[in-house]
């Protein structure tokens, strides 16, 4: 019964939506240290609508750039390209994350914003800990749910028995994998496997839950662990399962982090969710 | 009127009005409610103390429950509401498992609200807090009935 569960799961995650070319194009460039600005703007030139967002979002608040951006040229030299790539695939993945999420109870918008709150606390919280993580911290963490899409169907299918077995006080994905077999974080990571993504985006999704699984510490997986958890307690994207995590004392030993930092960070994501939000929904 | 309160953010109203709040997780949802006057008032805290961001504060004070309480009553008392008769109500303030105690920012939001309420010798009358659980705040101000909503299953506060 379970097997079958997961054979249907499993065929679930195959037929997913395929990544956006261009987002692919430019995916294979983070990985390339001789990218330039020039070959960026070589795939987004067949891309208008792409471009569009991009220096959208690149003018809004949460950059904070001093001057308006009109070219992607010009965003190249101000945030850098990789952090321009990052952007990109924000645009690219808007459409997908922001459908409704059945089983967690998420309504339309809901995933997405929570997404975009854990990229920005994910980056507020490298900052303020003075950590170095990777480049890839914002795409990771908004990526870290993207299991939960497919998942989700089935959680609902078996809410009840999930719901029982969290109950006991174990942890709402630890649940998801004793009642169907998989958990939306490892679906999740075969999405993006399947999305040829680097590995350690994968990764990062992987372990969102369980950093300490992680086979070898990662800043990443740290960040986004905590991250995730901190916007599901101030409100964003709290679903069915409300706060049925646990948080890892190790990772946070791991990252120094204090109860002022997390706070801090708090106080700070919620301006810039909005300011980010915005400006996809002025499309 | 239907008021939605979103995360940092309160609204008052009156009679035929109603005022919700999705998605309580650590948050502090607390209703005040005056059931002659008929008027009342939902706040949204997220965390404890304005001190970790008071620029913050300045620009939103419903973002902290020590600086959003206070404008919850001021405003409900400038609409007539009487500080003897108000039935003040509070949900949220959840966390997540374990006893990571960094992550007790629920617990925290209450602590405080519960000084704040004995230093001004103002009782609470009902309290839904706690747990794993997410929740949304239904408040009808005709009736000053207040539901929450939580797992799928809605009471009575």
């Amino acid at each position: 019964m379970k097997q079958t569960k997961l054979l249907n799961i499993l065929a679930k995650v195959k037929s997913f939506p395929s990544m956006p070319e261009a987002a692919a194009k430019l995916l294979k460039l983070l990985d390339n240290p001789d990218a330039t600005a020039a070959q960026i703007g070589q795939i987004l030139r067949y891309d208008p609508g792409l471009t569009a967002n991009l220096l959208r979002l690149t003018n809004s608040a949460y950059f904070g750039l001093p001057c308006q951006v009109g070219s992607v040229n010009q965003a190249v030299v101000l945030l850098g390209w990789k952090k321009l790539i990052q952007l990109v695939m924000a645009s690219c993945v808007n459409a997908v994350m922001g459908k409704p999420v059945p089983g967690y109870d998420l309504p339309a918008g809901e995933l997405w914003r929570h997404s975009i709150a854990v990229s920005v606390a994910a980056e507020g919280l490298a900052k303020e800990l003075k950590v170095s993580a990777s480049e890839e911290i914002f795409t990771a963490a908004l990526l870290h749910d993207v299991g939960k899409l497919v998942l989700g169907g089935f959680v609902k299918g078996d809410l009840e028995k999930i719901e029982t077995e969290a109950s006991r006080g174990i942890s709402f994905e630890v649940a998801e994998h004793m009642v169907l077999g998989t958990d939306h974080t490892e679906v999740g990571a075969q999405i993006l496997k399947n999305w040829s993504f680097p590995p350690a985006l994968v990764n990062a999704v992987r372990w969102h839950h369980d950093p300490d699984s992680a086979g070898k510490t990662d800043t990443l997986v740290d960040i986004v662990h905590v991250a995730n958890i901190l916007c599901l307690m101030i409100g964003i994207g709290v679903g069915r399962e409300g706060l049925c995590y646990e948080p890892s004392p190790l990772a946070t030993k791991r990252l120094g982090l204090r109860t002022n930092d997390l706070e801090m960070v708090a106080s700070r994501t919620l301006q810039y969710v909005d300011d980010l939000c915005d400006v996809f929904e002025a499309k | 009127m239907r008021y939605v309160v979103v995360v940092a953010d309160m609204k008052v109203g009156k009679k035929e009005d109603s005022i919700v709040t999705y998605a309580l997780g650590s948050c502090l949802g607390l209703t005040v409610y005056d059931p002659v006057a008929q008027v009342g008032g939902m706040l949204h805290a997220m965390l404890p103390l304005s001190k970790i961001n008071p620029q913050k504060a300045k620009a939103n004070p419903f973002m902290f429950v020590d600086t959003g309480v206070p404008e919850l009553f001021k405003k409900v008392y400038s609409m007539g509401g009487q500080k003897a008769r108000l039935i003040v109500k509070a949900a949220g303030c959840g966390q997540p498992l374990g006893k990571n105690e960094m992550f007790k920012i629920g617990d925290r939001n209450y602590t405080i609200l519960k000084k704040l309420l004995w230093k001004n010798g103002i009782l609470l009358n009902a309290k839904d807090i706690g747990g794993t659980g997410g929740r949304t705040v239904y408040f009808d101000l005709s009736t000053g009935r207040t539901i929450i909503s939580s797992k799928g299953l809605e009471s009575e506060l």
